[in-house]
């Protein structure tokens, strides 16, 4: 457990202070400052995927059934792809000016409401197939929202901004196209974790939808998204509009993701489920 | 007929639709919750009504734009989509008019008829469902506590024989396993313990019994007491029950042993008739299970610790085709997103060939749906 909580509040650490390098990298339109952002945030990532390994293979627990393990999971994977976009291009390295704050809250919020691991054992409702393709669902596709909002910022970034940081940039239009796939996939995997639910509780319950709030809040989010996917294709929507709703439904994901979990009494709270 | 044609296929409705419905969703988890939220929103006619509406208009809306389109991966994969949207909403509304959900409760050893309305504690259905659609009988042979299926605790599994005639079909069920027989699903919902009550005169003479079911409260600290009554309070009960003549109202607790299954102490309070017609007199002890417990004129002997169980029963004939229909929704929309990869894929191999701009946004070309 100790050695867990140190490996833990180090990818804390790391991950505020390559935050702090972002903010005033962006500020300042030093590359400088963005590369230690970056370099911060890969030394944060050893220690945050070794937390959850520790958890996971050692202690033999799964990591996603607290609120706390589910938010390490998931900043994890999101903090993961933004990690493999950076390997794909040196073209968006400012990605991290949205995706290491977020993670950086995310993740201390997490250590607030962390505790020691559970019994190693699923409780007898969680033990199917279902669970696993429900959370690989929702981990990539939150990170695939996530990194698209972070374009979306990007996008606002390169429009009003000039000079530094800021020339290497893609242009807007490139910008737009790539945040817009991005959310294809997250919309696609979100729905993967919709279904998988949806089977899920007819294993259990024999019937596929509740009105959880959770479940609520996820097609909420869900289709926050399937309306930005119709406000492109259908009605036009381009660039400036789309970016910044992109940030705006991101929020909305947070909030059905661990808000609604942490605040309202809910079989997703911690699966607390009667059986 | 025009106006209200265009009007449906305007995805602008469709938006203003789906966003109505989002609000009344959030509005039914946050400021109203629970069942009061079934009440309000969610099982409302108009809420249903509008849910027809988002599927028809947001249906017309696409497919008017989608016709005589160029099939491609992305409009194959959108098409597959919205069908599948259709299609759902046609096995929700079909699983509406013939569904059937109602709660068993059986003590082991006990048997009742499927289609005898009676049998269940609580039954919701459809408007076409007819009762002759459950057949045959369901028996609780017993329940298995910490039941295990390899290395995994199931904690409780129900053995269930359900069928008619010769051949019924007999199966062990637990959280994530059900029994089928005949389209009609068996789940598990709860159990308690069931204490068997048999009174009997002075010279030992047993006279009446009969299991009585306890309810499971949860006290401070998260553990269980196990006594007689309601599901919110502990309340005596006449024993023996209506129409026999009731000896004493009896309030029962039961603490289960720690060592052996289905052992353990029986507490027991009761008000009896005061000689001459005077006020009742209270009885209390404690007996572990199988002793007699002296109430004066007879004795009172928790014979034995049997379990009752709740069996959510289910009849949804909709639900492989909502079930197919996610499928084909999801199946969709992995189509539609290697299409767009494919799309942004021959787009940088070929940038001569890409579409002329109508930009919104200072250099951002307006793609065609």
């Amino acid at each position: 457990m100790r050695a867990e909580q140190v490996m833990f509040w180090a990818a804390v650490v790391f991950y505020g202070v390559s935050t702090a390098a972002y903010i005033f990298g962006v500020m300042s339109r030093s590359e400088k400052l963005v590369g230690v952002g970056l370099v911060t945030a890969i030394i944060g990532f050893v220690p945050h995927v070794a937390s959850i390994g520790f958890r996971w293979v050692w202690q033999g627990v799964n990591p996603f059934i607290t609120i706390a393990e589910s938010l390490t999971l998931g900043v994890g994977v999101s903090v993961l792809l933004f990690l493999l976009v950076q390997l794909a291009t040196e073209k968006v390295r400012l990605l991290g000016t949205l995706v290491l704050p977020v993670s950086f809250v995310l993740l201390g919020w997490a250590g607030t409401l962390r505790t020691a691991a559970a019994s190693a054992e699923l409780v007898p409702a969680l033990q199917s197939g279902w669970l696993w393709v429900h959370i690989v669902g929702a981990s990539i596709g939150f990170s695939a929202v996530f990194i698209a909002a972070g374009l979306g910022l990007l996008f606002l970034l390169k429009e009003r901004k000039e000079g530094g940081v800021y020339e290497r940039l893609p242009d807007p239009k490139t910008l737009d196209e790539l945040s817009y796939r991005f959310v294809v996939g997250g919309f696609t995997l979100y729905g993967i974790m919709i279904v998988s639910g949806a089977f899920w509780a007819d294993q259990v319950k024999g019937t596929f939808w509740n009105w959880d709030p959770v479940e609520v809040w996820s097609l909420v989010s869900w289709l926050t998204y399937g309306i930005y996917l119709h406000l492109r294709v259908t009605m036009g929507w381009r660039g400036q509009r789309l970016a910044v709703y992109s940030l705006v439904a991101l929020v909305a994901m947070i909030v059905s993701y661990w808000g609604i979990p942490f605040s309202v009494e809910t079989f997703h709270s911690g699966f607390r489920i009667e059986h | 007929v025009r106006r209200l044609g265009s009007l449906l296929v305007s995805p602008k409705l469709a938006l203003v639709v789906l966003v109505t419905v989002l609000i009344c969703a959030v509005v039914g988890v946050t400021v109203v919750r629970g069942a009061r939220a079934g009440e309000l929103i969610f099982g409302t006619l108009w809420f249903n009504a509008l849910l027809v509406l988002l599927a028809i208009s947001s249906g017309a809306a696409f497919f008017s734009r989608i016709w005589r389109r160029k099939l491609t991966l992305v409009s194959a994969g959108m098409i597959l989509f919205h069908l599948s949207f259709a299609a759902m909403l046609g096995g929700i509304v079909y699983n509406q008019l013939f569904f059937f959900r109602g709660v068993l409760r059986l003590t082991e050893g006990e048997t009742l008829p499927n289609r005898d309305p009676a049998s269940y504690d609580y039954v919701e259905r459809g408007r076409l469902f007819d009762f002759e659609r459950l057949k045959g009988t369901t028996t609780l042979v017993a329940m298995h506590a910490n039941y295990k299926v390899g290395a995994s605790n199931k904690r409780a599994a129900y053995e269930l024989e359900v069928g008619e005639g010769a051949s019924p079909v007999r199966k062990v069920i637990y959280v994530t396993e059900y029994l089928d027989f005949d389209g009609v699903r068996f789940f598990c919902l709860k159990e308690g313990y069931s204490v068997l009550l048999v009174l009997s005169e002075k010279d030992g003479r047993e006279v009446f019994g009969a299991h009585v079911p306890l309810q499971s409260y949860r006290q401070e600290g998260g553990a269980f007491r196990y006594a007689s009554g309601t599901a919110s309070e502990e309340v005596a009960f006449a024993f023996p029950p209506p129409p026999n003549e009731p000896r004493a109202d009896v309030h029962l607790a039961f603490r289960p042993s720690t060592v052996k299954e289905r052992e353990g102490e029986v507490s027991l309070r009761l008000s009896l008739p005061g000689p001459h017609g005077g006020p009742p007199v209270e009885r209390n002890g404690q007996v572990v299970v199988g002793a007699p417990f002296d109430a004066g004129d007879f004795a009172l002997t928790p014979r034995e610790i049997r379990y009752w169980v709740g069996i959510d029963v289910k009849y949804d004939p909709g639900l492989n085709i909502v079930l197919a229909s996610l499928c084909f929704g999801l199946s969709g929309m992995v189509l539609t997103f290697a299409g767009r990869i494919r799309q942004g894929t021959a787009r940088k191999r070929r940038p001569e060939e890409s579409r002329p701009a109508a930009s919104r946004a200072p250099g951002i070309e307006r793609e065609s749906a």
